[in-house]
């Protein structure tokens, strides 16, 4: 079941002329995680917000192709529709706190609030969530006086108690540390255990690897590649073109070039994958 | 209803961010040009700054938030001030709305009737509740007025027709330079960006132009309180 | 600069029970009485048998007195001051000081007038002693206030300590890079530029994605909004209200046949 459906979406900003997107196709099954991945300006942020219904509704501009997601269908939705089915996190921490309230128990229960969920509803919805995301020890606490990691659980856990359909990750742990990093994606892991379908913009392929289903690069604006997260992290395309890259396949291939790497054999994408390929040499 | 509809217009998602973040502009800079010792009081420009690209409304209510959050918090005796803080808002949106936002010269105009504007409605509030005596260097000259003979009312008049034409002025020109400094993509995701869609380029005889205007304003103010004050 | 923008203080008192809109209408009321009433001695009343038993009942009387010293008495006094010496009436003159007079009448007025604000700012920073911004906030909220005005003002309150903090930062960077805070005016105007520039980009460059953010939240939904918080309006705070409301109508009649 096919719960994001892209077809054909070419998206280009007001007063721009070269469009963001350009004829993108992109389906995404129910449950799945899916990484996407791309040098600056290909289009990864753009393509986060066509997801989530900000592209066309608040940035205006020209889309043409349809987008749905999580059965809303851009042009006949409102961008309230949307922010009700797909959920939207992005880089910056800071700028995701609202700022209009004192704790972080109420922040997570804003979007509730707006939502004119009850009362008791909203208690209950909050209280599971602290403790999904593991921030229960936090409640109290102004949102402010917290690290970049834990404002970021902080904003992720706000969204997750509206209980979208679809999880949209712009970077969320570009501006972390790697301890922030490593909360950031425990708590990710646990959700696409449960089912939820996760799309992420990533740049820590190591991450990569470990978590996602599948992974799509995005190159001027245009889909790449397309596959499983192996085939795609080491595919000889990404190099030379502005892509991250796992610096453990890098090594590896400078490694096949040395004659240490057997030429036929798989390029690691984590560090285990490396360090068992490594170990395998040296017997 | 049309009013109403001018009024909704104004208030988009960007425009509740901007407020907040255009008072703590006002404060900052007012308590900047405190520590910096000069003789203004800078603390409306983000003020202006949101009727400028948000519409007189907006910025009408800029005003009033940002005079009774800071009366509250840091120096109550501006609270009797709000009506001025309001028309500010309200008069530099009217103006933005009117094309007077689009260059150097034309903003400085704004200022001008900005300030007019602030004179005007600061008067009878000086009066009423403090006697025509605020707690401010400016009624050193009010008393010297009256004592010459003038009568209350004239008096406050020219007083604050006279400090306020420069603060405004120059509050109106910086927030027209940040406006500049704002890219057109940013600006154009607030309700009236055509507002401040420069004409033609920058020229250096645009800021000339409103430096002269400044000038001669000042020197006409100057000019007609001589006239008052020796009859 | 002010570490914590809000006066709140939490404590268990009465005051701190009552519904937030029947402390300001106190507020609110008191101001009034003091400026409308035709009686003189109404705003020193209002402050030494009304504003002070409360700020004791309200178990914020030291915070409160901390408030008098270091804000409202120095300004004021200021005030005061600039009043005895200015106010061009009266015959009576005690002294003088170039062409200024100070006399019984002008003495008279200034103690009024100053009395009269010190019992507004008293009676405003009782109320914001015993009430917490969010509170206040949820009540006009569910009164009827539109949601994006309890946004807005909170955010500000939150936002302004912030920016004070790095408006700091930016001129302390700014001076050892050599830029010049003292000495002639030009300097000084010059000054101004380098200071508010990086403030003022860095804080606008951020309002578009905050935007985003709460939008993300259903800052904009239609959908009638519920709140979290439930704020106490008892039968006790209804009366109160409406008798103080009484209060203020009486002594504006009081005026009106007075005159």
């Amino acid at each position: 079941m096919n719960i994001v459906n892209l077809t054909q979406v070419t998206y280009t900003y007001p007063l721009t002329d070269k469009p963001a997107l350009s004829k993108v196709d992109l389906q995404v099954k129910e449950g799945e995680f899916l990484a996407i991945i791309g040098p600056n300006g290909s289009g990864k942020s753009t393509l986060c917000y066509a997801l989530a219904g900000f592209v066309p509704h608040f940035f205006k501009g020209e889309l043409e192709g349809t987008v749905q997601v999580a059965g809303v269908e851009t042009k006949s939705s409102t961008l309230n529709e949307w922010v009700m089915n797909v959920g939207l996190v992005f880089q910056n921490p800071f700028n995701q706190i609202s700022g209009a309230k004192y704790s972080v128990y109420e922040e997570i229960a804003f979007g509730l609030e707006n939502m004119g969920v009850p009362r008791e509803e909203i208690k209950s919805r909050v209280d599971q969530a602290l403790i999904l995301t593991g921030i229960d020890d936090l409640a109290d606490r102004s949102p402010y006086s917290l690290s970049g990691g834990q404002q970021q659980r902080v904003a992720l856990t706000s969204i997750l108690v509206m209980q979208p359909k679809v999880l949209v990750l712009d970077e969320p742990t570009s501006q972390m540390d790697p301890v922030g990093t490593r909360e950031v994606f425990g708590v990710i892991r646990s959700l696409t255990g449960r089912g939820m379908t996760v799309v992420m913009v990533e740049h820590k392929m190591e991450w990569i690897g470990q978590f996602a289903d599948r992974v799509v690069g995005l190159y001027d604006g245009k889909i790449f590649i397309n596959g499983k997260p192996r085939e795609v992290l080491t595919s000889a395309r990404l190099v030379g073109r502005g892509f991250g890259i796992s610096r453990y396949t890098s090594t590896a291939r400078e490694a096949i070039k040395e004659g240490i790497w057997p030429e036929d054999r798989e390029l690691p994408v984590t560090l285990d994958e490396a360090i068992k390929g490594f170990k395998k040499i040296s017997k | 209803m049309k009013i109403i509809d001018s009024i909704k217009k104004d208030f988009n998602t960007m425009t509740w961010v901007l407020i907040p973040v255009a008072i703590a502009i006002n404060v900052v800079i007012g308590e900047i040009v405190v520590q910096l010792k000069l003789p203004v009081y800078l603390d409306s420009i983000g003020t202006v700054l949101v009727a400028a690209v948000c519409g007189p409304w907006a910025g009408a209510l800029t005003g009033t938030l940002s005079n009774t959050i800071w009366g509250l918090l840091i120096d109550p005796n501006a609270l009797p001030w709000w009506p001025v803080a309001l028309f500010i808002g309200f008069v530099a949106g009217w103006c933005a709305r009117g094309g007077l936002f689009k260059s150097w010269w034309k903003v400085a105009i704004t200022g001008f009737l900005v300030a007019l504007t602030a004179a005007l409605v600061s008067t009878p509030i000086s009066v009423y509740i403090y006697g025509g005596i605020t707690a401010s260097g400016s009624s050193f000259l009010t008393a010297y007025l009256l004592q010459t003979g003038q009568s209350l009312l004239p008096a406050v008049l020219i007083t604050n027709n006279i400090v306020e034409p420069f603060d405004k002025i120059s509050t109106c020109l910086l927030a027209f330079a940040i406006v500049q400094g704002l890219s057109t993509r940013f600006l154009a995701r607030f309700p009236r960006p055509e507002n401040v869609q420069i004409e033609g380029g920058i020229t250096r005889n645009q800021i000339y132009i409103a430096v002269a205007i400044v000038i001669v304003v000042i020197a006409v103010y100057v000019l007609v309180i001589a006239k008052l004050v020796s009859h | 600069m002010h570490e914590r923008l809000s006066f709140y203080v939490k404590r268990d008192s009465l005051l701190h029970s009552l519904n937030p809109l029947t402390k300001l209408t106190l507020a609110f009321g008191l101001t009034f009485a003091g400026f409308l009433s035709p009686w003189y001695w109404t705003p020193h009343i209002v402050i030494l048998l009304i504003i002070i038993p409360l700020s004791i009942i309200g178990k914020v009387q030291r915070e409160y007195f901390n408030a008098t010293l270091r804000l409202i008495l120095p300004a004021t006094s200021f005030l005061f001051i600039m009043q005895a010496l200015f106010q061009p009436i009266g015959k009576t003159i005690i002294f003088q000081i170039w062409f200024l007079h100070v006399t019984r009448e002008s003495l008279s007025f200034a103690f009024a007038n100053a009395s009269r604000i010190f019992a507004m700012v008293s009676s405003f920073t009782l109320f914001l002693l015993t009430t917490h911004p969010s509170e206040l906030m949820s009540d006009l909220t569910r009164r009827g206030l539109p949601s994006q005005f309890a946004y807005v003002i909170i955010s500000t309150i939150q936002i302004i300590p912030q920016m004070q903090a790095k408006a700091q930062t930016i001129i302390a960077a700014q001076r050892s890079r050599g830029l010049e805070t003292e000495g002639s005016i030009f300097k000084r105007i010059g000054a101004l530029v380098p200071l508010v520039g990086p403030l003022v980009f860095g804080s606008l460059v951020e309002v578009e994605e905050r935007a985003i953010a709460i939008e993300a939240r259903g800052f904009t939904s239609t959908r009638k909004k519920t709140s979290l918080r439930e704020i106490r309006d008892s039968g006790l705070d209804k009366i109160f209200r409406a008798v103080l409301v009484l209060i203020v109508l009486a002594i504006i009649a009081l005026k009106i046949w007075t005159h």
